[in-house]
């Protein structure tokens, strides 16, 4: 990379100029901060101010420029400059607004200032600009696993726009769950009649389709490689296995219907007139539009109930908590099937909640009323098998009482299990001791846990499959990103990833198909995916200081390293979400971004000026994850909420690329006490990157015995769970440090 | 803005909501040029307003601090503001747009200082808010605002107010000159994410909106929560700002009733189920919540929120659509009188405040847009081959959650993608 | 049981929601309502109502025909139209509640000891019987002792004041009791009334139950 010529701007608006010493900031980035030259300006962001920056640029007489202003955050069309890099001193959100413009206070604000200057001047030092590798190519083409409703539909998606697809499924035939339906519900107004599942239309355009590849009878039997370049074997039940490129993975891998067996009380396998759903559509399809016969003598039935949240929303053993989400309509579908055949057969659902939302789901059900099925509201306890009927008790809510009942068939809504394969938390997941330790044998995880069968046989160091959320389903914490999958580049859809109906899985198999391509168009250009799309920087590790501990392939949320064969870290640059958090396992320190690295930060921290320890201006370190933390304290400046003139802020891509060598480095030099700010961790974790937070809380719960090393208090370094609405908390926090300090005296670390 | 380029090659997204920002990232974060208007000053819609999320309960401007930021880095995407669409002609693949655009009497030069809002006196009903409080004539809509840039309420134009405003800005990025500009743009496809508004709970008047003081909307209660808003945060009586303790949740307030919207809005059962874990988590043991509903709608893995509210025994649920809402003058207090369906039980509940779960209804009506599409009963837009190259994103197309508007944009990215494909 | 309730239950057995559908008015909406309450809750002499409408809906589903017939709680409908204008889903209740009653009275299963029956059957007499004019006095002392001559006697003093009332503003005339006024060609209007009989009852004939 060409020469670096470093360069500062500092802004003299919005009040900088009149609450500090600019001349003084612009001394001390030349004479500190090694900058070749600075310049003032009233109003940097002005047309004016940018064309300045632009010329210069031009010129050739700066690359890497530290622009002194406001927070990284504001202006952003303004200071949007290409291929120079940029650090962005905050005299404005960080300081000016968040200190009084007394006399009194001026000093420690200027002090302030003067150490941000600092900062931003070493940290460009340290920065190079990013470029991708050029290994990438542009693989236009989505493997699907799956053959089901979402699979076919994600598939003819993805033809539709241009790009080809394969479908791996694993049964004989295509259509999945859905080719077993007589019907499905209506996707279209007035949301009235259930209409054709359309299965056999769906299959024939995916078979018609140039741009789609089909494979029956297979399986993936292993995935390697990264977005762009993933290599899968496919392997069909004969045998025989091929190997094939792809840019990116769908798994629509479908779900399983709830064993119904397991609910002895509703006589399921006593009777052959106790029917799970699947088991009514399949009467349905024999009938054919005819009266639907039960199965024990061939009678027509002439009454028929449908038992709601069968061996679902429950706690009892063996039972699934969560609902299902469709089987709501479905009932309704499926009571509909006896009276359109004859409105006189009475059909009756028996339900706690009628989930049926949206424009469609209400209208639905008041087609099913209209129809003449009658809701009842209450909780069937059993169903007794008796000669020619079966008895049903069940209590009527409304009514308030007991009732018992005949019927000649019996349908369960029972639910969906979702077919994710091996739960790679369960198998690998190491007690909370070892977490950071590393982890050897992991070639043959406990083989005899496998209980389930891997869909996608991943050859990651992390395990075989996509980590799962809660219940089993392969979904991610984000609601604002519901694509968020932990393995870059491979995207689930439809039941896989929460219970849903036809309709909501279409949907799915769209968005999951769009992702798909963008992950490939993405690594391509050797670009990063959400959340910071873009980047263009990848993790880098120096072989020579490595020692192999393998805390960064144990730690990386996105399971982005593998092991070589030396058992040095593989970086799968396609694979990383740029978070850092291998940066901040390393114990050596050899591992970094081109424009994030150990020294960016670590070079900051340290020009920060520190005074004695008789000055009573303490010195307090704040690392604040740039996606909560960061912006909370800029709207602390922007709602004018003081805090500590003594506290210094950098912010980082994640709580979890803080390497404890920073935090070592900081109590050495001299600083009285360090917060970090991540966000909140857990089942409900609000982390970008997954772990990265919780990942440094841990930790920096071991940090105490640095500490102790160095007899410094405990109370020095604090690590919160910060959210973005924190905007009054912040600061608070802040001040308390400033308290401790107070109360447990001056660091003596002071050199 | 006039030298806003398009082709046919460029996506249209209408709304800057989350369904709208969604859209129009994930096709630019596939190389597609897009350009994405909203008729507000700032992106951000309806989400922007909310305090937390369900079923996580976690804050929206997490999600939106990192579409900020996606928007800021990505030179495919153009946002502008204050501008609505007026005219659609064409077919897909190449459509022609007119689009009016509202002036801000604010440039490029803002630097989001503030100084002009001190300088207004005038004041109005913050929209933001939801009429809470009060904003100044100059202002910024909220602080993650984007773009970052004042506004001069154009209702102050022409006064002295408007003068100062000026004079009070060091950086001439006030220019009380602009005005109303129309400009035409040739796109290949357009999303509409055009979103949805709350009803309009005045029309429910059983429920006395308009004349109980502490009767309010869920949306207001939102803004309630926000601890730098109208009220600090705090759950106040809108009759004597005490807090309110004793909160009644009625549920479809103008849902699923011929009366108001025949539809299910989805999202209030959870929302509800969300909003009283605020009363636990500003009051602990002392706050009690009641909910009246016909059923709770809070569908697959939501049902575990509805679990864990159910477990907390301050928490009632009651089945019952409640009938009306009477004062007592004496304490300010709402009483719901109605019917436990469960068992028959008549009740003349007082609480200290009551929350409407209001219900969604489309924002745009497209019928009087003139646009061809095809719109349902419910004024929805129906996916339909017929819409050519039209789309819709999110609560245009029906009433969702957040999670499954973003899903459901995400596909509408896709398809406006396979109509500029084809058109390359 | 009369013969016409005993034909209707051996007809419908346990279908009590289809007789209702096809014997009452607006009986075919029952199956719409949606339990929601809000009927129950905005009816204005709810409280007094041993049923409300949605519970009666459900018990109709539930097929507790003899419950609900015999109850006396759709009597108590003034036709406010509340429920009306509040149902949800568009159920005309009033209607039907109306036409549960009407039905029940069919059947002869109406309760005996209700006002509102009793003083729709004394008004219709009192009207038919004289001569197209109702008789206030004759309904008003009709209704006094329809529980017996001593409760008779203590409503009428209860009332006196009113009466007393009532005759110096000359709004009564004691003397309405020997026969009173009816309007022009009674005759022909009986023979009407009698005529919209027919119609009716021939119309109930009609319903395919």
């Amino acid at each position: 990379m060409a020469e670096k010529k470093l360069g500062a701007y500092i802004c003299k608006g919005c009040g900088i100029g009149e609450r500090l010493n600019t001349d003084q900031l612009a001394n001390v980035a030349t004479r500190e901060g090694k900058m070749s030259f600075v310049k003032q300006h009233d109003f940097l962001c002005n047309s004016d101010g940018v064309a300045m920056i632009q010329a210069d640029i031009d010129a050739g007489t700066v690359n890497h420029l530290v622009i002194a202003a406001c927070s990284r955050r504001a202006k952003t069309d303004a200071f949007n400059f290409a291929d120079v890099a940029i650090s962005r001193a905050n005299l404005r959100e960080g300081i000016i607004w968040v200190r009084p413009a007394t006399a009194e206070a001026q000093e420690t604000t200027q002090e302030m200032a003067e150490d941000y200057i600092r900062m931003g001047c070493a940290e460009v030092k340290f920065i190079n600009l990013p470029a991708a590798s050029n290994e990438q190519s542009l693989v236009r083409h989505v493997l699907v696993v799956g053959g089901g409703f979402t699979g076919l539909t994600a598939a003819l998606e993805i033809a539709k726009a241009g790009y080809q697809a394969t479908i791996v499924e694993k049964s004989a035939s295509l259509g999945g769950v859905a080719a077993q339906l007589h019907k499905r519900i209506p996707n279209c107004s007035p949301f009235a009649e259930s209409q054709s599942n359309g299965i056999a239309e769906l299959i024939a355009q995916v078979q018609g389709n140039n741009n789609i590849t089909l494979h029956l009878n297979s399986t993936v039997t292993q995935t390697s490689g990264a977005p762009g370049r993933f290599e899968v074997k496919i392997t069909q039940e004969s045998g025989s296995t091929i190997t094939a490129n792809f840019g990116s993975i769908i798994q629509a891998s479908g779900f399983k219907p709830y064993d119904a067996t397991q609910l002895l009380e509703f006589a399921v396998g006593k009777s052959p007139d106790v029917v799970d759903q699947l088991g009514l559509e399949a009467l349905a399809r024999q009938a054919n539009g005819g009266k639907i016969k039960r199965p024990s003598d061939g009678k027509a039935v002439q009454s028929v109930l449908f038992v709601q949240c069968a061996g679902q929303r429950s706690n009892k053993p063996g039972h699934l908590p969560y609902c299902s989400g469709h089987c709501c309509l479905t009932s309704v579908k499926q009571a509909m099937y006896f009276k359109d055949s004859d409105p006189n057969i009475d059909a009756m659902v028996v339900y706690t909640e009628l989930r049926m939302p949206g424009a469609g789901g209400e209208d639905f059900y008041r087609s099913g009323q209209n129809k003449g099925i009658t809701f009842t509201k209450g909780v069937v306890s059993e169903v007794i098998p008796n000669s020619g009927s079966l008895t049903v008790k069940f209590n009527d809510l409304i009514l308030n009482e007991a009732v018992k009942q005949e019927f000649d068939l019996v349908v369960l809504a029972t639910g969906m299990v979702p077919n994710s394969g091996v739960n790679i938390e369960e198998v690998v997941a190491a007690p909370e001791e070892d977490k950071t330790e590393a982890k050897t044998a992991t070639a043959a995880p406990v083989e005899t846990k496998l209980a389930a069968e891997s869909i996608l046989n991943l050859d990651y160091r992390q395990g075989p499959d996509i980590p799962q959320l809660v219940h089993g389903f392969t979904d991610s914490h984000f609601i604002c990103f519901p694509y968020e999958t932990r393995r870059t580049g491979i995207y689930a859809a439809g039941p896989v990833r929460r219970p849903m109906d036809m309709n909501q899985a279409a949907e799915d198999a769209a968005g999951a198909a769009l992702k798909a391509i963008q992950a490939l168009e993405n690594a391509a250009l050797g670009r990063a995916a959400h959340p910071r799309v873009g980047d263009l920087s990848f993790p880098q590790f120096r072989k020579e200081g490595c020692t192999q501990c393998k805390r960064c392939t144990v730690e990386c949320p996105f399971g982005a390293i593998n092991e070589d064969e030396k058992r040095y870290p593989l970086f799968n640059e396609a694979r990383c979400r740029r978070c850092g958090t291998c940066m901040g396992a390393c114990p050596v320190r050899v591992i970094s971004f081109e424009n994030y690295s150990v020294d960016t930060v670590g070079q900051a921290i340290k020009a920060v000026d520190m005074p004695d320890e008789f000055s009573e201006k303490p010195r307090i370190l704040l690392l604040a994850c740039e996606n909560d933390a960061y912006p909370a304290l800029d709207m602390a400046g922007m709602t004018r909420q003081e805090y500590s003139a003594f506290v210094r802020i950098i912010p980082v891509r994640c709580l979890g690329s803080v390497n404890t060598i920073w935090i070592s480095d900081a109590l050495n030099s001299g600083y009285d006490g360090i917060i970090l700010m991540g966000c909140q961790k857990g089942d409900n974790y609000q982390c970008h990157f997954v772990k990265g937070s919780e990942i440094a809380h841990y930790r920096m719960s071991k940090i105490d015995d640095t500490l102790k090393q160095l007899k410094l208090e405990t109370e020095r370094v604090k690590t919160y769970e910060i959210a973005i609405t924190d905007i009054q908390r912040v600061p608070q926090l802040i001040n308390e440090m400033a308290n401790t300090i107070a109360k447990i005296g001056m660091s003596p670390f002071k050199f | 803005m006039t030298d806003v380029v398009a082709t046919n090659q460029t996506i249209l997204v209408v709304g800057g909501g989350i369904s709208g920002m969604t859209a129009a990232l994930e096709a630019a974060e596939c190389g597609k040029d897009v350009i994405l208007l909203e008729k507000n000053p700032s992106i951000g819609g309806r989400v922007a307003q909310l305090y937390k999320y369900f079923p996580k309960l976690c804050y929206p401007t997490c999600g939106m601090e990192i579409n900020l930021r996606r928007i800021k880095a990505n030179p495919k995407l153009r946002v502008i503001t204050l501008a609505e669409v007026t005219k659609v002609t064409g077919d897909a693949g190449n459509y022609t747009v007119d689009i009016t655009l509202q002036p801000r009497y604010v440039n490029n030069n803002c630097t989001a200082c503030g100084a002009c809002s001190e300088a207004v006196e005038a004041q109005f009903a913050n929209e933001y808010n939801y009429g809470l409080n009060q904003r100044k004539g100059a202002y910024l809509p909220f602080y993650m605002a984007y773009p970052q840039r004042y506004v001069v309420d154009p209702r102050i134009i022409g006064t002295a107010d408007a003068e100062k405003a000026k004079s009070a800005c060091k950086y001439d990025a006030i220019d009380l000159n602009m005005s109303t500009q129309n400009i035409q743009l040739t796109v290949g496809a357009v999303i509409w994410a055009t979103g949805w508004k709350p009803f309009d709970a005045n029309k429910i008047q059983p429920y006395g909106y308009d004349r109980i003081p502490n009767v309010i909307t869920s949306v207001e209660l939102e803004r309630m929560m926000d601890p730098l808003g109208p009220t600090d945060g705090k759950i106040l009586r809108p009759s004597d700002q005490k807090e309110a303790k004793n909160i009644a949740f009625i549920q479809c307030a103008g849902s699923r009733d011929r009366n108001y919207l025949k539809h299910c809005s989805r999202m209030c059962c959870t929302a509800t189920l969300k909003q009283t874990t605020y009363v636990r988590e500003r009051y602990g043991d002392a706050g009690k919540s009641s909910v009246y509903y016909i059923d709770i709608r809070a569908i697959d893995r939501f049902d575990d929120l509805y679990q864990k509210v159910k477990a907390d025994p301050n928490v009632t649920f009651i089945k019952s659509k409640v009938a009306n809402i009477t004062l007592d003058k004496a304490t300010g207090n709402p009483i719901l009188n109605g019917v436990d369906t469960e068992g028959y039980h008549r009740y003349n509940n007082p609480h200290d405040l009551v929350v409407l779960a209001i219900g969604m209804e489309p924002s745009v009506d497209f019928s009087r847009l003139g646009i061809d599409i095809k719109v349902n009963e419910h004024g929805f837009i129906e996916a339909d081959p017929s819409n050519g190259g039209l789309f819709a994103a999110g609560c245009a197309s029906d009433a969702l959650d957040v999670n499954r508007a973003v899903q459901h944009a995400t596909a509408s990215a896709l398809r406006a993608i396979q109509v500029v494909n084809q058109v390359s | 049981m009369s013969q016409l309730n005993a034909t209707k239950v051996e007809k419908y057995r346990n279908h009590f929601l289809r007789e209702v559908e096809a014997n009452v008015e607006e009986g075919h909406w029952v199956k719409m309502c949606m339990q929601c309450g809000v009927c129950s809750g905005s009816c204005p002499l709810g409280p007094y109502w041993e049923h409300p409408p949605q519970e009666i809906f459900m018990m109709i589903r539930a097929g507790k025909r003899e419950e609900v017939l015999k109850s006396s709680s759709m009597w108590f409908c003034t036709s406010c139209y509340n429920c009306i204008a509040r149902c949800p889903r568009e159920l005309p209740i009033t209607h039907i509640m109306h036409g549960l009653a009407h039905y029940a009275k069919r059947l002869g299963l109406a309760p005996q000891n209700q006002a509102t029956p009793k003083f729709a059957q004394y008004f219709w007499d009192n009207l038919y019987n004289g001569g197209g004019r109702v008789n206030e006095l004759k309904l008003g002392l009709s209704l006094y002792f329809m529980n017996g001559l001593v409760e008779g006697i203590k409503t009428a003093l209860k009332m006196r004041k009113i009466g007393q009332g009532m005759y110096f503003s000359k709004r009564m005339n004691p003397f309405e009791i020997f026969g009173g006024h009816s309007c022009k060609d009674s005759q022909g209007l009986k023979a009407a009334l009698n005529k919209a009989r027919e119609i009716e009852e021939a119309k109930a004939a009609q319903f395919k139950g």
